[in-house]
């Protein structure tokens, strides 16, 4: 049942929002703003859909993934362009693994509910910590386009902060997508399912559940990393702490992750294209009421499908010829 | 020696679950284990798979100490249980729930070879045309079943069953005692299994009893030897039992 041909579904669907960004104008800025919600909710799937832990400090990932990609372009721009995007990987996915480590290693000794309680100070403590002691230039951030424009032209500047911004994006939304589809298929996935339905009998099935629920909330944090790095420095130049540690991304990616169907290969990519379409269209349609109607609309979703629009369709394609196809 | 536990007392606040037990486990034995309700079977179990650990005394298995040991590791070596209510990993599939065992069992399997032997062990019980099933949706029976298949999947070196035959019918009975015992011959598993009221299956069984009361061992030897005991009689069964 399981195998990789749900990947071909994934790797279509990116195809045609791509396609249809490109070809259709005006179309490239929603696209975008879906995969970004697809990357997050992905990169979320691994650890809450995999495992039924929630973590609250998610978003603080993305912005230690960003400061990390700030701090190479900001400081270390003497290196030249290609190295200093290296470095700014290089340090996004290094950050996000210490603060994984640290926090998975404490918080992931509780059981459920309590991990999520000890995971919601985490965003809030990382923020006021750079702001308050001035880490990073503290609350004023990083600009970087002034830097960017001095050291490597205007035209580079605005060539890292589109095309290669968005690029990277994708490519970070793919990779997301390909990690999932793997750990699905290894014996960290099956590990990991075990431990969500019964922590107990997994113990007793011999699966060491504190390691393997490590590995996963580090791979998800890795990959959030990775996001912040490409989707918020890259592209908007600048690093706030206020902006990347805004907890309502925390939320948006549950939203996305539940939607979707947790734990699915194809989940985020539903529940992002869901929820970022109707935020972006109701924002233009009712400037100033899309929550209001937003919110609802979630609800009624979540009612008609309790495991996730993905989930309640791979239940229907179980036997089917659909079902190597969805996942 | 396979398995012996040595002074094993664990209590939970003023309660002595299991006060001072000693026991020992030849390879390839089948051992039965019963007692009244309350009587400390279920929490020995939970010592010897390592869901908890000892208050006092010491555990060992094929010599080495397990005292300490998380169930993981326990499971590693060779220990597989099932449970008195079923714990199936209920959204997986009960191939897949079969595969994890050989996964992280004994077997130590990749996850194709893994989903093999699921399939092997989903026949040998028989319920293999379940195997695409929720495993959620599953009768308590087969429930009951697929954890005999997970455990077995596990290749373990120590079997324990809590209450496996319990709310199954003669005829079930009879299917699962001639499959364990040709596990047993395949592949030299030691069994323990746990009853409660079962006897005539454990007659059928076990070559060797062990009745527990009040968390202490209350006696251990041949099974119709014991079972016959006046003592036992007295604490558990209530009047004497004719086999026939």
């Amino acid at each position: 049942m399981k195998s990789y041909s749900p990947l071909i579904t994934l790797l279509l669907a990116y195809l045609i929002m791509i396609a249809i960004g490109q070809s259709i104008p005006g179309m490239w800025q929603p696209v975008m703003l879906v995969i970004f919600y697809i990357a997050i909710g992905q990169a979320l799937n691994v650890f809450l859909g995999m495992t039924g832990y929630v973590n609250f400090g998610y978003v603080a990932l993305l912005g230690v993934g960003a400061y990390g990609m700030g701090v190479a372009l900001g400081y270390y721009n003497e290196l030249g362009l290609i190295p200093t995007l290296i470095l700014g990987f290089i340090l996004a996915a290094i950050l996000a693994l210490l603060v994984s480590a640290i926090v998975g290693g404490i918080a992931l000794r509780l059981r459920g509910a309590y991990f999520a309680i000890a995971t919601i100070g985490v965003n809030e403590g990382i923020k006021y910590l750079i702001m308050g002691a001035k880490i990073w230039g503290g609350s004023e951030g990083i600009v970087l386009s002034g830097i960017l424009r001095k050291s490597f032209g205007a035209e580079t500047m605005r060539f890292l902060s589109t095309t290669f911004a968005d690029a990277g994006v994708i490519v970070v939304a793919i990779a997301t997508g390909v990690v999932t589809a793997y750990i699905l298929n290894s014996r960290l996935g099956y590990a990991l399912i075990a431990l969500r339905e019964d922590e107990e009998a997994a113990k007793v099935m011999g699966i060491n559940v504190t390691k393997y629920k490590q590995i996963a909330f580090m791979i998800s944090c890795v990959l959030a990393g990775l996001i912040g790095a490409t989707a918020w420095t890259l592209k908007l130049t600048y690093v706030f702490p206020q902006d990347v540690f805004a907890i309502n991304y925390t939320v948006e990616a549950i939203v996305i992750v539940m939607l979707g169907g947790a734990g699915t290969l194809l989940g985020p990519l539903v529940g992002g294209l869901i929820y970022a379409l109707l935020k972006y269209y109701l924002a233009i349609a009712f400037p100033g009421l899309q929550l209001l109607i937003l919110a609802p609309l979630l609800i009624v979703v979540i009612l008609l499908f309790p495991e996730g629009v993905v989930g309640y369709i791979a239940k229907k394609a179980r036997g089917t010829r659909l079902e190597n196809f969805v996942r | 020696m396979l398995l012996k536990l040595e002074g094993v007392t664990k209590r939970f606040g003023g309660l002595v679950a299991v006060n001072s037990v000693d026991l020992e486990v030849e390879e390839g034995e089948k051992l039965g284990v019963v007692g009244p309700n309350g009587s400390g079977k279920t929490t020995l179990y939970n010592l010897i798979s390592g869901v908890y650990m000892p208050d006092e005394g010491r555990i060992f298995f094929e010599g080495k100490e397990i005292t300490n040991l998380p169930p993981y590791d326990r499971t590693k070596l060779g220990i597989a249980r099932t449970f008195q209510i079923p714990r199936p990993f209920g959204s997986a599939t009960v191939r897949e729930n079969v595969a994890i065992g050989a996964m992280f069992g004994m077997a130590n399997a990749g996850v194709d070879e893994a989903l093999e032997m699921a399939d092997d062990m989903l026949k040998l019980v028989g319920i293999y045309d379940l195997k695409d099933k929720e495993a959620k949706l599953l009768t308590p029976l087969e429930k009951k079943l697929m954890e005999l298949a997970r455990a077995l999947a596990m290749k373990p070196k120590l079997l324990l069953l809590d209450e496996l035959l319990a709310g199954m019918n003669p005829a079930n009975i009879n299917e699962i005692l001639e499959l364990l015992d040709r596990v047993k011959k395949e592949e030299n598993i030691a069994v323990i299994a746990m009853v409660e009221h079962l006897m005539h299956a454990i007659t059928k069984f076990a070559e060797r009893v062990v009745v527990m009361h009040q968390g202490m061992k209350l006696i251990e030897g041949p099974t119709m030897e014991v079972l016959n005991d006046p003592k036992v009689i007295e604490v558990y069964l209530g009047e004497k039992l004719n086999v026939g």
